[in-house]
């Protein structure tokens, strides 16, 4: 989440509905303007709110900047102290306003539940939030547009990929495919969760028809999602080159998906990186291990790949990572 | 009905026996059979049998000595066990090498992985049918129309366990609609479901939240011999997954009572979640309803409890089975307690080692 530009686009927004009428270009002169000095459109605890919980976003992953210096019981601690703070820091933009919804998700996900619990507190913010308010796509067709429903959307994803943590694959693809119905052009990234609900489901058909929509637009989830469907459906020879493209796609997916390595929850939401990045397949094999480790010998199966191996292994010479 | 290596042991030696007997003598018959029970119990080799006799009884001692003792044993009788019951199967082999029992059984003891072992069940699933059928098929017609019918039954009953082995194997792999392909086309060959593939079967279907194909599965218990209903413990844990899954909380809750129901007293199995190993002959014959059945199923199903990302480790389902158990039923907290390391206190307890289970 951009939360900076949100609040941009909200402040900037909730002008323009005051102001009544204002043009196109208008609008993003308003725009420039709330983006040199923020704080001074913020005029309602609805801002308030959300520009308290974006600086405590900001404040949260600045203090994790030095956490590879830390040895695991002191990470383990820092991150303890660093969750606390966030999570205080949302109750202070739930002050501000108690139906800023970004803020209840946020600290539903600090407290680093497990899927059941995680699951249960946000259905209910959902339940709250649809009673006040049902999701509808607005006058662009896609909710994403306009901005104070991003936080449902953001929502809508969380719930998704809790299911896929809990193993509630049905649910997860019911949510995800809600999600891209709800917002085609899917910035949160329902497709993702849904492409790997589909390879645990072994719905090959699903994952054809997913697959088809989005043609061209080849990722670390969809690869890999393909590579487990493959293989658990025994089609061997397929799922290798599945694995080639998986392996191809993306710088070190190699040695992300050999040698995966602690992910921070997603504060709410799946964190934007450069698409075929060595992050972007570490965030793929992190949401997919629970699938992973339900095909006990399927990481086995990829490192006996000698061109797998030995890229896995190459990534980590050249970037000094342990092998 | 689970198959049971001594009792089939017994069987092969009978109706081989029966087929040698004069015909058209009743009196003699009779009289005949009073002497077998003595002599296979104290003199079986003065029995009339075949090569694939004997390597089924020695299937069947190795059998025991796997399935049954070496659960149980010691540490250092252990290794002893083991190598007893791999020159049992090898001898088996080198008596009948068609005894798919002792091949697969081999196999299952040295397969360096869980895909190995299914690839090679897969691989040789068609040829082990194809042996089978031609014993079925050389079966003598004697004119006892029973005598046949076993005949024929014993004939194709290390198919159905080369079968429900490979469903069971690809479950384990995550390979679950493989795993229903090979359920499938065995419940087709035997209806009766002599091997039980059904409890696989309802578990893959779990997998795959299946729940039309779950519920289809539960209306044909009706062709099961010895009749049973659909309330086995496989059957009880693949529906309350279902729920919980579907995030159903208080179906999955009343699906869990309903399931301590069906196995009174043995709640606690539910608390500590025992993963045993399979059995390499078949899974173990135990009584229906009994506490170790629903030990088994728990076991079995593994595949469903310890799904998901929870910290316990214990999976999203089995922290939740667990959890909800131990809350309704205090005494079954009591007795896992005893029984091992709860899972709840590792940690508060610095001196607990190991897991619950």
């Amino acid at each position: 989440m951009n939360g900076r530009e949100e609040l941009v686009l909200r402040c900037a927004q909730r002008r323009r509905e005051k102001i009544g009428t204002l043009s196109d270009e208008g609008f993003a002169e308003l725009c420039l303007a709330v983006r040199e000095n923020p704080a001074a459109f913020v005029d309602s605890p609805e801002q308030a709110s959300f520009a308290t919980l974006v600086g405590a976003l900001d404040a949260f992953h600045r203090a994790g900047a030095d956490d590879d210096l830390l040895d695991d019981e002191e990470f383990r601690a820092a991150r303890e102290r660093r969750l606390q703070t966030l999570s205080a820091a949302c109750d202070q933009a739930l002050s501000q306003d108690g139906g800023c919804l970004d803020a209840q998700l946020v600290q539903v996900l600090a407290a680093d539940l497990d899927p059941d619990d995680r699951l249960d507190a946000l259905l209910e913010i959902e339940a709250k939030a649809d009673e006040a308010n049902e999701l509808t796509l607005g006058s662009t067709g896609d909710a994403w547009d306009d901005v104070f429903t991003r936080p449902r959307l953001r929502l809508w994803d969380a719930i998704a990929r809790t299911c896929l943590a809990g193993g509630r694959y049905r649910m997860a693809l019911d949510v995800s495919r809600g999600l891209m119905a709800a917002s085609p052009k899917d910035q949160v990234g329902g497709r993702l969760t849904a492409a790997l609900a589909l390879a645990r489901l072994e719905d090959e058909e699903g994952f054809n028809e997913l697959d088809a929509r989005l043609a061209g637009r080849e990722n670390s989830w969809l690869n890999l999602g393909r590579t487990i469907l493959l293989y658990k459906l025994g089609r061997m020879n397929a799922a290798r080159r599945a694995l080639r493209g998986y392996g191809e796609l993306c710088e070190g997916a190699a040695y992300a998906l050999l040698r995966p390595t602690f992910v921070e929850i997603y504060l709410p939401d799946r964190p934007e990186v450069p698409a075929g990045g060595f992050e972007e397949a570490t965030f793929a094999v992190h949401e997919a291990e629970p699938i992973i480790a339900d095909v006990p010998d399927f990481i086995a199966w990829t490192d006996a790949f000698p061109w797998f191996h030995a890229s896995g292994e190459a990534y980590a010479e050249e970037n000094g990572y342990d092998w | 009905m689970a198959f049971d290596p001594r009792r089939e042991d017994y069987q092969r030696l009978a109706l081989r026996y029966a087929q040698s007997l004069p015909k058209g003598n009743p009196v003699a018959a009779a009289k005949a059979f009073t002497d077998f029970g003595r002599r296979f119990a104290r003199d079986r080799d003065t029995l009339p049998q075949s090569d694939a006799d004997r390597a089924f009884h020695l299937v069947a001692v190795a059998a025991e000595i796997i399935d049954y003792q070496l659960p149980f044993s010691s540490e250092d009788r252990a290794d002893a066990l083991i190598n007893r019951g791999r020159d049992l199967l090898d001898e088996a082999i080198s008596l009948d090498p068609k005894c798919h029992d002792a091949i697969r059984m081999r196999a299952s003891r040295v397969s360096p992985s869980f895909d190995a072992q299914f690839t090679f069940l897969q691989e040789g699933a068609d040829e082990v049918l194809a042996s089978c059928q031609a014993v079925r098929d050389a079966v003598p017609n004697d004119g006892d129309d029973e005598r046949i019918a076993l005949g024929r039954d014993i004939a194709l009953r290390p198919y159905r366990r080369w079968m429900a082995a490979l469903a069971e194997e690809a479950l384990i792999c995550g390979r679950n609609r493989s795993c229903i392909e090979t359920g499938e086309r065995l419940l087709q060959q035997d209806p009766s479901d002599q091997a039980d593939v059904r409890f696989t079967l309802a578990l893959a279907y779990a997998k795959l939240e299946d729940e039309a194909s779950l519920d289809a599965l539960a209306k044909r218990y009706g062709a099961i011999v010895p009749s049973r209903p659909a309330d086995d413990a496989w059957m009880g844990i693949a529906r309350l997954a279902l729920a919980h899954k579907a995030h159903d909380m208080s179906l999955a809750r009343q699906l869990l009572e309903h399931l301590i129901a069906v196995y009174p007293g043995c709640a606690s199995a539910l608390i500590t979640q025992t993963e045993l190993p399979d059995g390499v002959f078949a899974r173990l014959a135990v009584p229906p309803y009994s506490e170790d059945e629903l030990i088994l199923a728990v076991s079995e199903a593994t595949v469903l409890l310890q799904e998901g990302d929870d910290k316990s480790g214990r999976g999203v389902l089995g922290s939740w089975v667990a959890r909800t158990t131990a809350k309704l039923y205090p005494e079954a907290l009591a007795e896992a307690q005893e029984l091992s390391a709860p899972y709840y206190q590792q940690g508060k307890k610095g001196t607990q080692d190991g897991d619950a289970s």
